[in-house]
């Protein structure tokens, strides 16, 4: 209730900030819309030289894309590391965010909370339903639960994996060249892992695991049998990588040395 | 009972050594060379509560450190550490509500939104009750003389507002132990004082807790019962500032300016007697040191009235604290004059 009650809080902070900077705030719905806009162009150019990738349909494809921009935007929302080692290692913000009686990580979240991230699940959502129509997808009512689960457990995916590697900034001043990289490979999750090597299949897997964050959950709801296992196997993954995050990150805490003075 | 119990707390950094040239940033990239730093060096020391208590250091000297480890944000590298009941560092979230944090360097506030709306996010974040958070509020808000600053931006405030906005902040939730590491730098006199003052009232009104860091000394002057002079890590002085005067103080200087000239001799002859040590620049200036067991107007006596001797001006003057603690620092240690065990 506390954490739920500082979430509002803080959202209220932010509108009241954000409405004085307008302009800004639709600078920055609109770069990230085009953003999306962009990857979906690549998948009708792909599928305008071909019918069907690895065994998937353009519609497919689509709507596992959908799929993926729900978590993403949720991810974006309300785990906005991007600044972390600059602002609060560097400048030395982390001291302040120590003396206060809220968990550190989830401060520094709600200080960074980001709501036009959200808009991008919307279209996600826009663009499922779009797509499963045109696929002649049938809508089971425990689809709208496990669509929940799924997408919660794909967010908490991509938030244990940039904790983890945010927590290295906590041993070195300089080491975020790793995650550009990591952006990169994040979007190859929304396609069907299939089509790669099975070395890079693994990687998504297992070692990082972006296929969980789009296309093994998206296939339950396409009935691709294939993967059903996998798709369960989503908010297995969740728990663990949320672990390994959150471990690495109080690990990390223990290790700050604090700035200047 | 011991607001702040520490015993033999170090904190050792590890340092980069980086190599000089091309040649040597690329072995940095391969096998890296550290330096272990200790910042701070085997410290202990207990404050009860309800003192307030000034640290006091060269720059560098490890104070910060050590405010740090005592709220929670660095974890030590050994030693034990008791705050208000809790080891800082293990329990910090149930910890930090029982203390306020003032670091004068650096904003606690948010920088774009209102003071007063940054006073109601950490009404949340502490959990206040409504009813004791408005009770506060007007209290320090009249007290401080806030009043039309609350509703601008934090980055609209000059220095002092800022500061004065930053103690409410730090102690809306009625911590019992407040931190404050160089809470005047940068202030005017006026802004100062009244921070003295406030401080004061507070540790009198609810008895809470103080150790403050800070380069002023009148702020321990204005403060403080007891100070803990920190040198390269090590604690090298604990105790009252009467002692520290008194011990360390080189007594009284008189400064005589003569009509005519009057040589260094003829007034050592004067005072022969007395353990007093004379120095002159010129023939119509003199200076003598009179340690504090004698009495200045033994020396006075011998001077003045003396028929050959026109004085034509007499300045006596105290060893102020600041040439006092100059003079520590400078010898890195007050051990060389100790007698007793009060000094560590």
């Amino acid at each position: 209730m506390y954490y739920i009650g500082l979430v509002i809080e803080y959202l209220k902070n932010y509108l009241k900030t954000r409405l004085t900077y307008r302009a800004d705030f639709w600078v920055e719905v609109i770069s990230d819309l085009l953003m999306q806009a962009s990857n979906l162009i690549f998948i009708f150019v792909v599928f305008g030289h071909t019918n069907s990738l690895g065994g998937w349909s353009e519609a497919e494809v689509i709507f596992v894309y959908g799929f993926f921009m729900i978590p993403f935007g949720l991810f974006t929302c309300f785990v906005n590391l991007w600044n972390f080692s600059d602002r609060y290692i560097v400048k030395g913000e982390m001291d302040r965010i120590l003396t206060r009686p809220a968990y550190n990580l989830f401060q520094i979240f709600l200080e960074n909370i980001d709501p036009p991230g959200l808009i991008g699940s919307l279209i996600g959502v826009v663009i499922m339903i779009a797509s499963g129509s045109q696929l002649g997808l049938e809508l089971v009512w425990w689809h709208f639960p496990i669509m929940i689960l799924f997408a919660i457990s794909a967010t908490l995916i991509y938030a244990g994996i940039y904790i983890a590697l945010t927590s290295l900034s906590f041993y070195s001043d300089s080491p975020t060249g790793i995650l550009p990289l990591l952006y990169n490979i994040q979007n190859y999750g929304r396609y069907p892992v299939t089509i790669y090597n099975r070395t890079i299949q693994f990687l998504l897997t297992w070692i990082i695991p972006f296929a969980f964050v789009g296309i093994y959950p998206a296939s339950l709801f396409l009935g691709r049998t294939e993967m059903f296992h996998m798709a369960w196997l989503t908010p297995v993954m969740a728990i663990i990588f949320a672990t390994i995050g959150l471990t690495s990150w109080n690990i990390g805490v223990k290790k700050y040395r604090g700035a200047g003075s | 009972m011991n607001a702040i119990e520490v015993e033999h707390l170090s904190k050792i950094f590890k340092v980069q050594k980086s190599r000089a040239g091309l040649k040597g940033a690329l072995q940095d990239l391969f096998s890296r060379q550290y330096n272990e730093v200790p910042a701070v060096n085997d410290i202990s020391f207990s404050i009860p509560s309800g003192e307030i208590c000034g640290y006091i250091g060269e720059n560098g000297a490890g104070k910060s450190t050590t405010i740090k480890m005592l709220t929670g944000i660095l974890v030590p590298t050994s030693g034990k550490l008791n705050v208000g009941g809790y080891v800082p560092h293990e329990e910090r979230e149930k910890f930090v509500r029982n203390i306020g944090v003032v670091f004068g360097q650096r904003s606690q506030l948010w920088w774009d939104i209102g003071v007063i709306e940054s006073f109601g996010l950490l009404r949340k974040v502490y959990g206040v009750p409504e009813q004791d958070y408005k009770r506060r509020l007007d209290e320090l808000v009249q007290r401080l003389d806030l009043g039309d600053l609350l509703s601008r931006p934090v980055r609209k405030l000059s220095l002092g507002q800022r500061m004065r906005c930053e103690l409410v902040a730090a102690l809306l939730h009625n911590p019992s132990i407040v931190f404050l590491d160089e809470p005047t730098i940068g202030l005017d006199i006026i802004v100062k004082t009244e921070i003295r003052e406030f401080l004061k009232d507070m540790n009198r009104q609810y008895g809470t807790t103080i150790l403050l860091t800070t380069h002023d000394l009148q702020d321990i002057e204005a403060l403080c019962s007891r100070v803990i002079m920190l040198d390269e890590g090590r604690i090298i002085y604990d105790g009252g500032l009467d002692t520290l005067k008194t011990r360390w103080g080189q007594g009284t200087r008189i400064t005589f300016q003569f009509g005519t000239a009057c040589p260094l001799p003829k007034l050592q002859a004067l005072t022969s007697d007395l353990a007093v040590s004379w120095t002159a620049d010129n023939d119509l200036h003199a200076e003598v040191l009179v340690s504090s067991d004698l009495n200045v107007s033994d020396v006075l006596a011998k001077v003045v009235g003396q028929p050959e001797i026109t004085i034509t001006d007499i300045k006596i003057t105290e060893t102020t604290t600041d040439e006092i603690v100059r003079q520590i620092y400078q010898t890195g240690s007050a051990q060389n004059n100790a007698s007793d065990g009060q000094v560590v």
